[in-house]
């Protein structure tokens, strides 16, 4: 299975470096373990986020792609959608019935035919349109809710955090 | 009540309990059932019905139309996981509708690619599902294809592909077939929530579309809780003559060898 699976991601490493998407760069850590990738996703123009660059770690189980990754920033980011500890809830990476936040019907899910490139994009329109109907950071959509000026202010701080700055 | 019982944690990764407390399921499940089983005898179907009066009649009502059954492991795609066998089964020993129906299986990876969905995520899929009945083409042994089919490898790629052809004949008929999506979801969303992900279950609808989409035909008896001593049949399509059987236990579909 690991095989199939091993397969699998290096054609979608070779999609992804021959058409990447704006915005965003994704490979293994390193070439003896394609099970780990690194990704580097750009806040998306025009949104909170916008300027920062924000690494996160994807981590693929032996029967990738029937079951998804799962995926965590490594930086400090300030997110209703991303758990205090980097980890990324959204719904395209849970199949339907594995339902720990209660995501809406229309809510796009993990299927074998999704793919990392599917992923982050969704985490870019993630970051560029938070959910606070299924929130990770419960402080960060009660802020996101009542407090954009403070919202805003968190967020580019951590936008030149990511920089270095 | 104990302090903290029920308090939510942040900090605690409860994702992946829930997903760690998935697999234990699905691992005791596999365990315990093998993905297709050995022939069975009706007698044996019986014993998990000691003191089902109801059930125990309508075991005897298949006993008396069918020869034996195989069973199929409860995960989720047992109907996908029995149709696939039942007919590569048949083929293997009779094999007049093989090549129409090869013919289909090669070019569906094309059609699927006409209807959007991406090559470099189907590809695999499809060339699994080919491999398998390539090898049933070539005439391998009874035994051959029982190892062959329950690899869990090549198993589970074989069922993701019958879901992808499913989900592609669901879209192509998208005009009919949303009157029987419920829950108000198009029926693009209702294959990625029902079709598309392992060991979502089927329904009338999935059966249907696969009928349709290959061309075979499927008989399915109904062993449910009324109170007639004998199973109802369904054919899809109706009035069609099947070729393969099934039995459908609430939530589950195995083998039936007429």
């Amino acid at each position: 299975m690991a095989g199939s699976a091993l397969k699998r991601l290096m054609a979608e490493y070779k999609q992804l470096t021959l058409n990447p998407p704006e915005g965003i760069i994704a490979g293994p850590v390193n070439e003896e373990n394609f099970f780990e990738w690194e990704a580097l996703i750009m806040g998306p123009e025009g949104t909170w986020f916008e300027g920062g660059i924000f690494p996160a770690r994807l981590t693929f189980p032996t029967d990738y792609p029937l079951s998804p990754p799962k995926m965590k920033f490594t930086c400090e980011i300030f997110h209703p959608n991303i758990y205090p500890d980097g980890r990324v809830c959204i719904s395209i990476l849970h199949a339907p019935g594995d339902d720990p936040m209660g995501y809406e019907t229309s809510a796009e899910r993990w299927s074998p035919v999704q793919s990392v490139e599917k992923i982050l994009l969704s985490v870019v329109s993630m970051l560029a349109e938070p959910n606070d109907e299924s929130a990770a950071n419960v402080d960060a959509a009660k802020t996101w809710r009542e407090d954009r000026q403070k919202f805003q202010e968190i967020a580019q701080r951590t936008v030149r955090k990511s920089l270095g700055l | 009540m104990a302090e903290g019982a029920l308090n939510y944690d942040p900090s605690k990764n409860y994702d992946d309990q829930t997903c760690a407390q998935q697999r234990d399921i699905e691992k005791a499940i596999a365990d315990e059932q093998p993905l297709v089983s050995d022939i069975l005898s009706f007698d044996e179907l019986k014993t998990e019905y000691q003191d089902d009066e109801i059930f125990k009649l309508k075991i005897d009502d298949l006993k008396g139309r069918y020869k034996h059954m195989r069973k199929t492991r409860g995960d989720g795609n047992c109907f996908f996981r029995a149709f696939g066998f039942a007919y590569l089964e048949q083929l293997l020993n009779n094999n007049t509708d093989f090549p129409r129906f090869k013919e289909i299986a090669s070019k569906s990876k094309d059609e699927l690619v006409a209807l959007g969905f991406p090559q470099f995520t189907i590809e695999d899929f499809h060339e699994t599902f080919m491999e398998v009945i390539e090898k049933v083409e070539k005439k391998c042994t009874n035994e051959e294809f029982y190892q062959l089919y329950t690899d869990q490898g090549i198993s589970d790629y074989f069922v993701v592909y019958l879901r992808l052809i499913v989900s592609g004949h669901l879209q192509k008929e998208e005009d009919f077939f949303i009157h029987f999506v419920e829950g108000g979801r198009t029926v693009k969303e209702f294959c990625n929530q029902e079709v598309e992900p392992m060991h979502k279950e089927s329904d009338h609808i999935h059966i249907t579309a696969l009928t349709a989409a290959l061309g075979v035909n499927i008989r399915v008896e109904y062993m449910d809780r009324g109170d007639t001593p004998k199973c109802n049949q369904h054919d899809f399509p109706d009035g069609s003559r099947p070729s393969v059987y099934l039995l459908y236990r609430p939530s589950h579909y195995d083998i039936l060898y007429p």
